[in-house]
């Protein structure tokens, strides 16, 4: 015993030595070499937002920042080393972080001067967090708009933050194999909720006890997620005109949550207790339909990729179009550091026009993350033409709605309310006012304004 | 003939108890050689239908799992023979000698246990930036180098090594360090062995502080990396899995080491000799 303690000392204090060293600073220490090239022969990129390679950053000296990101670290890496092939004396070191904890880490790191993270990605939820350390981009608001219309919506104190790069939102899955089993065909893919009720029918199964054995159609754990943008069809927003307050318990959400559990108790074509995860129930090909956002075509490549799946969007009461099909949401470009060096933040205002105004960039951005170009001149480009995202609602992405950057309180009381109408038997009235009392508390506390107005149809 | 029925039926009891202990880990261990689908099917099966090895040889892509993995071995390593030490010598210290405010020094040893980590953790954070030490390993040792759960374990442990012995040590003419490192610690085992267990194992499930202080990938530990199977909309199952259960080795390790003399230990630590 003895003699393995003093070797696990010896052995501590070599390593302490030896790993202790070095301190924080070590990986700012830049790789980049002088560059003195300021003519690199390059085009100027882009429409509105242009970027031209042919100049210095940081007059060529050596310089690294730190970008932190918390998932798809290649993908970053690569647009940080096409930057840095244009500017040979710039180091970005791309660090990837768990996104369970990033957003209370984040916070403290950018306090800590030129030492914290330059530049950093953003989640619009998480906007009130990390607003009060964001630098404004230094980049013409008109030109922004013009090449990124949705970037109208981030518009504060007429500064943008952060912003769109891609939009995602919420579709249907559908199993293909179930639906030609069905008998159905590709011209029964339903355009209003009449024809989706009828497809689902088709598609549940009950064995011969009444026992569902298939869904046509699950919502299962994500009932909040679903229900939340479908007000829309039925007559409401989701906010006051102020955008101050939830219409959570307003007629809009009202109607919409009572056709999702009618389409359970009076349709018959799923079941609250069949498939208690929707993805998972598809995944097992046990449910022909699930609704879900543009993440899930990543997932399915992960989880199930022999499901043979199609994509619809959502229907709409009478197969026009309505005032919002439903909600989108924004993939947000990073926001930069105001509390690191100037000359930092020079790189890191270079580098989001570059971010911004190569479309080789965003169509990057686009493809790999499953997500509809948020520049509009990209909307046609080839390369996403057959991304399922953009395929399904690129035609009518303009007729989605970007509530604001919701706290999470607004999904996490719906969720509370689903569960509460399907599981313990609440009436709809009560478990929505039972929410949306909550949600106003909680978005007063966060000094809330809804972007609901900024809706290009909103006076419809 | 009654003793007996009743220690089979003890001996059933322990055995169900012990298997539904042990059945998450074999349940973990078998899958992480299913596919993803597979683990999440409605149809479950204990061992997997198509086993695969890939989830292992994918480790790496997730992220450095090997440097992780000795970040997490240097830094519990480390912390687990500063605590020894540092509780043996308080221990003894506290145990051993008389002077005066021993039993308030101890009250205060024994009130640092009672403070939840939560309360601390902010004015901790704000100490280790001030000072400069983020994104180094010392500030993943300092804090813990100095256990009032180990400081309390040994001062136990000391007051049952009889003081004739120290004595007669100090007659034949061994000074206060001699006889500490070579007659007092090699009577610790049972005690060292138990600290040795519990302060390994804290250090290497440990996630919110190493994740708070370490910014530098390179130098991140592996409770840290575990999380980034986790994504914001979908959990690699199978990538989680393997990354654990290789994990989980060094702590089945070390517990192997010191398991003979752990019961002991605890034993000792929890009455007065």
């Amino acid at each position: 015993m003895k003699r393995f303690l003093s070797f696990c000392l010896a052995l501590v204090l070599v390593l302490s030595l030896a790993g202790c060293s070095g301190g924080g600073t070590s990986d700012k220490t830049s790789q980049g070499v002088q560059d003195t090239q300021t003519d690199k022969g390059l085009e100027v990129m882009g429409d509105n937002v242009t970027y031209d390679p042919n100049h210095l950053v940081n007059d060529g000296e050596p310089i690294t920042i730190d970008w932190w990101v918390w998932a798809t670290e290649d993908m970053f890496r690569s647009i940080a080393e096409a930057y840095q092939e244009i500017h040979p004396n710039v180091t970005i070191n791309v660090i990837n972080n768990p996104w369970d904890g990033f957003f209370t880490k984040l916070p403290l790191a950018l306090q800590r001067d030129e030492e914290g993270p330059t530049l950093f990605n953003v989640h619009n939820s998480y906007e009130h967090l990390l607003l009060n350390y964001m630098e404004p981009y230094a980049i013409d608001t008109e030109e922004l708009i013009a090449d990124y219309p949705s970037a109208s919506t981030h518009l504060m104190d007429g500064n943008v933050y952060y912003m769109d790069y891609g939009l995602s939102t919420g579709m249907y899955y559908y199993n293909k194999d179930l639906w030609t089993e069905a008998g159905l065909t590709d011209g029964d893919i339903p355009k209003t909720w009449d024809e989706f009720i009828d497809v689902a029918q088709k598609l549940t199964k009950f064995d011969e006890d009444g026992n569902m054995i298939q869904a046509g159609y699950n919502y299962n754990n994500y009932f909040n997620s679903t229900v939340i943008g479908l007000n829309y069809q039925f007559g409401d927003n989701l906010f006051s005109a102020d955008g101050k307050e939830s219409l959570v318990d307003g007629k809009g959400m009202k109607e919409a949550t009572s056709f999702l559990i009618d389409l359970y108790e009076k349709y018959r074509v799923g079941d609250k207790d069949f498939g208690t995860n929707y993805d998972q129930s598809f995944y097992q090909g046990q449910s022909a339909i699930v609704f879900a956002w543009g993440f899930f075509v990543g997932n399915l490549a992960t989880n199930a990729p022999d499901i043979n799946y199609g994509t619809f969007e959502i229907p709409t009461q009478d197969g026009d179009t309505p005032y919002a099909y439903y909600r989108y949401n924004g993939e947000s470009t990073p926001g930069i550091n105001k509390n690191a060096t100037d000359a930092q933040k020079e790189v890191a205002q270079d580098f989001i026009r570059f971010y911004l105004a190569s479309d080789n960039v965003q169509i990057k951005l686009s493809q790999d993350g499953g997500l509809i170009p948020a520049k509009s001149s990209l909307m046609d480009a080839p390369e996403l033409a057959d991304t399922p995202i953009v395929k399904t609602v690129g035609d009518h992405i303009d007729r989605y709605i970007w509530p604001g950057a919701m706290p999470s309180t607004v999904e996490n009381n719906l969720k509370i309310a689903g569960e509460d109408i399907l599981y313990n038997g609440k009436e709809i009235d009560d478990a929505l006012k039972t929410a949306a009392d909550t949600i106003d508390i909680d978005l007063a506390n966060a000094d809330f304004t809804s972007s609901e107005s900024l809706y290009a149809y909103y006076e419809d | 003939m009654k003793h007996k029925v009743l220690r089979t039926a003890l001996y059933i009891v322990l055995a169900l108890v012990g298997v539904i202990t042990v059945f998450p880990f074999v349940w973990m261990v078998l899958s992480s050689f299913k596919t993803n689908g597979e683990i999440q099917s409605i149809v479950q099966t204990l061992l997997p239908q198509e086993a695969t090895v890939d989830n292992y040889l994918n480790l790496q892509e997730t992220f450095d799992f090997l440097r992780y993995f000795m970040n997490s071995i240097f830094i519990a390593v480390a912390v687990t023979v500063l605590v020894i030490y540092t509780s043996c010598l308080c221990g003894y210290v506290l145990g051993k000698y008389q002077f005066k405010g021993k039993n308030i020094i101890f009250g205060f040893v024994m009130m640092t246990m009672m403070v939840p980590w939560s309360v601390t953790i902010i004015p901790r954070y704000t100490m280790f930036m001030e000072a400069g030490l983020q994104d180094t390993y010392l500030s993943l040792i300092l804090p813990v180098m100095v256990s009032g759960f180990g400081i309390f374990m040994m001062k136990q442990n000391m007051e049952s090594i009889p003081d004739e012995l120290i004595e007669a040590a100090r007659i034949d003419g061994s000074n206060e360090f001699q006889t500490f490192h070579k007659l007092i610690l090699p009577l610790c085992k049972n005690g060292i062995s138990a600290i040795a267990i519990f302060q390994f194992l804290w250090v290497w499930e440990d996630y919110l502080w190493p994740y708070l202080m370490i910014d530098s990938e390179g130098k991140q530990l592996l409770a840290v990396g575990l999380t980034l199977f986790n994504g914001r909309y979908s959990t690699d199952y199978g990538g989680l899995f393997a990354a654990t259960t290789i994990s989980i080795l060094p702590v089945i390790i070390v517990y192997v080491i010191f398991q003979k003399r752990f019961v002991a230990g605890v034993a000792a630590g929890a009455v007065k000799g």
